[in-house]
């Protein structure tokens, strides 16, 4: 009993170790200590109201992942997912500018993928980004235009 | 019979928690983002998890594969499950809707009995191991 204890000891102290270590070297590193959440202003927010008269003004982007994107969207909506930022950012580029009015939105109360979407449109100089609170689902909610698939 | 059975366990535990390491361990920041919508663990330990969780399953998997260690992989599956299943329950509790982030994106859905019944039998199954296991 007591052999088995310390080899499951071990088992956990070797999967840390190699994981921290992995971290170090992986292209895919992450900080160790999780970053704080990006705040969001109040002035950021945008209100349903508003953003539905925004309706094919804003450049509205859909910050979760690309399946939940493609099961259905703000109709107009790009995807730029905020986990794979780099990859996508290429693909909406020229539809921003410091001026252009922007919308982003993912899916819950809890869900933060917009926020950090936001403050990564903020870094680049987006002044314009707003953010849609729980945007899908009021949206959906609302019954305003949506579509399925993929990027327009 | 039961020698069968040592083994299918082995297989099934061994074969699901290294593919649910693997493609975790990948991917950090994403099972990190997974993590944060359990609102479970404090906000500065989630990267941490996200780093190490992934290679405890991963090695725990490929000991109960090889078949070294048998009884305290085993001991370490159990209690990979009970976190899991506790995990799961809190969310069905909370009524959270979220994804369940076992397997990195593979499988979207929301968390839902399945992931009670799929945990509770991975459970049984290393219990089971960690008393009839060899060493």
């Amino acid at each position: 009993m007591g052999r088995t204890f310390l080899r499951a000891v071990m088992i956990l102290l070797t999967g840390v170790a190699v994981g921290l270590f992995v971290n170090l070297w992986s292209p895919r590193a992450i900080p160790l200590i999780t970053p704080p959440r990006p705040v969001v202003l109040d002035r950021q927010i945008v209100p349903l109201d508003e953003a539905r008269q925004l309706l094919g003004i804003a450049v509205f982007l859909d910050a979760r992942r690309a399946p939940d994107y493609e099961a259905g969207h703000i109709a107009g909506a790009f995807n730029l997912p905020v986990e794979d930022f780099e990859a996508h950012f290429a693909a909406v580029a020229g539809l921003l500018s410091p001026t252009t009015p922007i919308i982003v939105y993912c899916d819950g109360v809890d869900c933060d993928l917009s926020h950090r979407l936001l403050a990564r449109l903020n870094a680049l100089g987006y002044r314009q980004a707003r953010l849609l609170v729980n945007g899908w689902t009021v949206w959906r909610a609302a019954g305003l235009p949506t579509t399925k698939g993929a990027a327009p | 019979m039961k020698w069968s059975g040592i083994i299918l366990a082995r297989l099934i535990l061994g074969v699901l928690l290294v593919f649910a390491g693997a493609v975790k361990a990948f991917n950090p920041q994403l099972f990190a983002y997974e993590l944060e919508q359990y609102n479970l663990v404090p906000v500065p330990l989630i990267h941490f998890v996200a780093i190490t969780l992934p290679w405890i399953e991963l090695l725990c998997g490929l000991l109960l594969l090889t078949g070294f260690w048998v009884r305290a992989s085993a001991w370490v599956a159990t209690g990979l499950m009970v976190a899991f299943l506790a995990a799961v329950l809190s969310v069905i509790v909370r009524g959270l809707k979220i994804k369940c982030g076992c397997f990195g994106t593979v499988g979207t859905e929301f968390v839902g009995w399945w992931h009670v019944a799929l945990d509770a039998g991975l459970l049984a199954m290393a219990v089971w191991l960690t008393r009839h296991g060899k060493e």
